[in-house]
């Protein structure tokens, strides 16, 4: 148990120092804060010119959402980066618990979508004049914790088709601004077409979203569990394909030869 | 230690743009061979001849389409998890390295993976480090490393957890030749320690001054096995002939070839000049012959000399 421990956070955080592209200072300020602020100001006075919702609607939104810079981009690198490295195919000749692998990219993930979503809040404070209730505040950081974990899940998943799949990078992109617009980030989910909604519904943000909003306008927790529940479904099921998906392409590089792990 | 008993690998692949049919590549056809403990065998062959596919195949990368092969007893196939925990495996080339990491913390991390425990990290990796000369240099990025003390960490990272057998696919490629001189001094080391070692390698000299024994491979068979005298005495018993020339065409070499009791020609181009490598049986006496064939071309040198493994290798893999 200790060695499973063991690979799953100290392993975890040095796979992660190792992987992710955008660590050192100079890209990490424009990309992982510089990006999510500008995204939260122009949808926010975009949103305030065309009278459309109220301020908090698009701060909390865009608050959350921008978790997904580090949740998807962040979790595809620290995973399909094995390719691209060259060390995929030490990694799997190695007998580690592969659970503890997989699972352990994501805790420095999950951490980095947090201080993101933290420091995108706190521009919104700050410039926006956004202000929830201090009450409101550990039910927020509880939503936020489990809907950064929902995305990482999907990031989880997308990762391990990166695995195989040369320009993952690609589906990331598409995924971000998917999300964007299915997760009711600026657009109310009523408002989206039908199927555009029920899509929105099966990806991650869009109940996290919606319960934050409730919470940073008063509501006590116990009124948005349900929200809350589904987004920690949203987070298992997502995190359970992408594990299944590594799995199922070791296995399939093993028989097939399928992965490039030299 | 190692046993590999009639491997075989199939790969499907496909052919064609538009209609696209299926086609099956044979990289490893029934390789056998056994190394015992504290050996160094040598894998030898030309690129494509399935020495990778073999090794991939023993550290449990790979399934064989067929056969079977024990590492320490254990089956690659219904046992691999207990053959990773006990083999090590280095390959060669740039690439491999988490780039933006310290030497130190890449073998941090795959001490983690290996389950070297917590305590006993630090003592492990230093003892690594200074097996492989890179004592003083571990808290350098990767990025900044010179191909030498890259596979001098691929090394350190192979035996990291301290296998009983040891991997080793060309790891001296592309290194110069001090470093490879200090990379085989290492390799010998490991030997020296007591562990088993399997290394592939292109170099001949390499082979002849490390291996115990050897295997050639060649279009995915074993065409020759033993000690590096024996493969010598065996292939090429008789006399090796040196010819350089200018201008011999390839209806000449032919020609040469074609002459009683030659066993193999390999041509070797340089600036303008050929140096045709004759092998042939027994003690006769070919230069004369040899002259007569090459009549017209330009001879600048005769010599003759004592087979190396170099032209063992040559006569079993066809003159390739």
């Amino acid at each position: 148990m200790t060695r499973w421990l063991r690979v799953f956070f100290v392993g975890g955080v040095i796979a992660y120092r190792g992987l992710f592209n955008w660590i050192r200072p100079a890209m990490y300020i424009p990309t992982m804060l510089g990006s999510p602020l500008f995204q939260l100001i122009f949808f926010t006075k975009l949103g305030q010119y065309a009278h459309a919702q109220s301020r908090d609607f698009y701060v909390v939104g865009n608050s959350v959402q921008v978790c997904a810079m580090s949740s998807l981009y962040g979790m595809t690198m620290s995973v399909a980066n094995e390719r691209w490295f060259g060390t995929l195919g030490p990694l799997l000749a190695s007998p580690a618990n592969r659970a503890a692998v997989f699972l352990g990219r994501g805790l420095p993930v999950l951490a980095n979508g947090l201080l993101v979503s933290a420091f995108t809040f706190g521009a919104g404070v700050l410039l926006l004049g956004f202000r929830p209730g201090l009450g409101a505040l550990p039910a927020l950081a509880l939503i936020l914790v489990i809907t950064v974990a929902s995305c990482t899940g999907l990031g989880m998943l997308l990762g391990s088709i990166g695995l195989r799949a040369k320009d993952v990078f690609f589906a990331s992109n598409l995924a971000y601004f998917l999300m964007l617009l299915f997760c009711g980030v600026n657009i109310p989910l009523d408002v989206l077409p039908s199927w555009m909604s029920l899509v929105g519904r099966c990806l991650p943000l869009t109940h996290g979203i919606a319960a934050a909003r409730d919470v940073a306008a008063g509501a006590p927790l116990s009124q948005v569990a349900g929200l809350v529940w589904t987004e920690a479904g949203v987070a298992a099921a997502y995190a359970l394909a992408g594990f299944v998906s590594f799995r199922w392409l070791e296995h399939a590089s093993r028989r097939s030869a399928v992965l490039d792990t030299y | 230690m190692i046993e590999a008993i009639e491997l075989r690998r199939t790969y499907r692949t496909t052919t064609g743009v538009i209609r696209r049919r299926p086609l099956d590549v044979e990289a490893v056809r029934g390789v056998s061979f056994c190394v015992e403990r504290g050996e160094l065998f040598g894998l030898l062959g030309p690129n494509g001849a399935g020495k990778t596919t073999t090794i991939k195949m023993l550290i449990t990368l790979l399934l064989p389409t067929s056969g079977q092969a024990r590492v320490l007893g254990c089956d690659v196939v219904e046992n691999a998890r207990e053959v990773r925990k006990r083999i090590g495996y280095v390959f060669g080339g740039d690439r491999g390295l988490y780039e933006r990491l310290s030497a130190y913390d890449n073998l941090r991390y795959f001490a983690e993976l290996y389950g070297v425990s917590g305590q006993k990290q630090r003592a492990r990796i230093d003892e690594v480090l200074e097996l492989v000369g890179l004592a003083g240099r571990e808290k350098e990025r990767v990025e900044g490393y010179s191909r030498g003390m890259r596979q001098r960490l691929h090394i350190a990272r192979g035996i990291l957890h301290d296998p009983e057998v040891v991997f080793l696919d060309e790891p001296t490629i592309g290194v110069d030749p001090v470093g490879a001189r200090g990379l085989r001094q290492t390799i010998a080391d490991l030997v020296a320690a007591g562990k088993t070692v399997l290394l592939t390698t292109h170099y001949m000299f390499e082979a002849d001054a490390l291996c115990d024994r050897i295997a050639v491979i060649a279009k995915g068979e074993i065409v020759g096995e033993g000690t590096p005298a024996e493969l010598k005495a065996r292939v090429v018993e008789g006399r090796v002939t040196e010819i350089e020339v200018f201008g011999a065409d390839q209806v000449t070499v032919e020609r040469v070839r074609a002459l009683e009791g030659v066993t193999a020609v390999a041509v070797e181009n340089r600036d303008q000049k050929q140096i045709l490598v004759v092998q042939a049986t027994g003690e006769r006496e070919l230069t004369a012959p040899i002259l007569a064939v090459l009549n017209g071309v330009e001879v600048v040198r005769v010599s003759s000399r004592e087979p190396t493994l170099e032209d063992a290798y040559v006569a079993l893999v066809g003159g390739e």
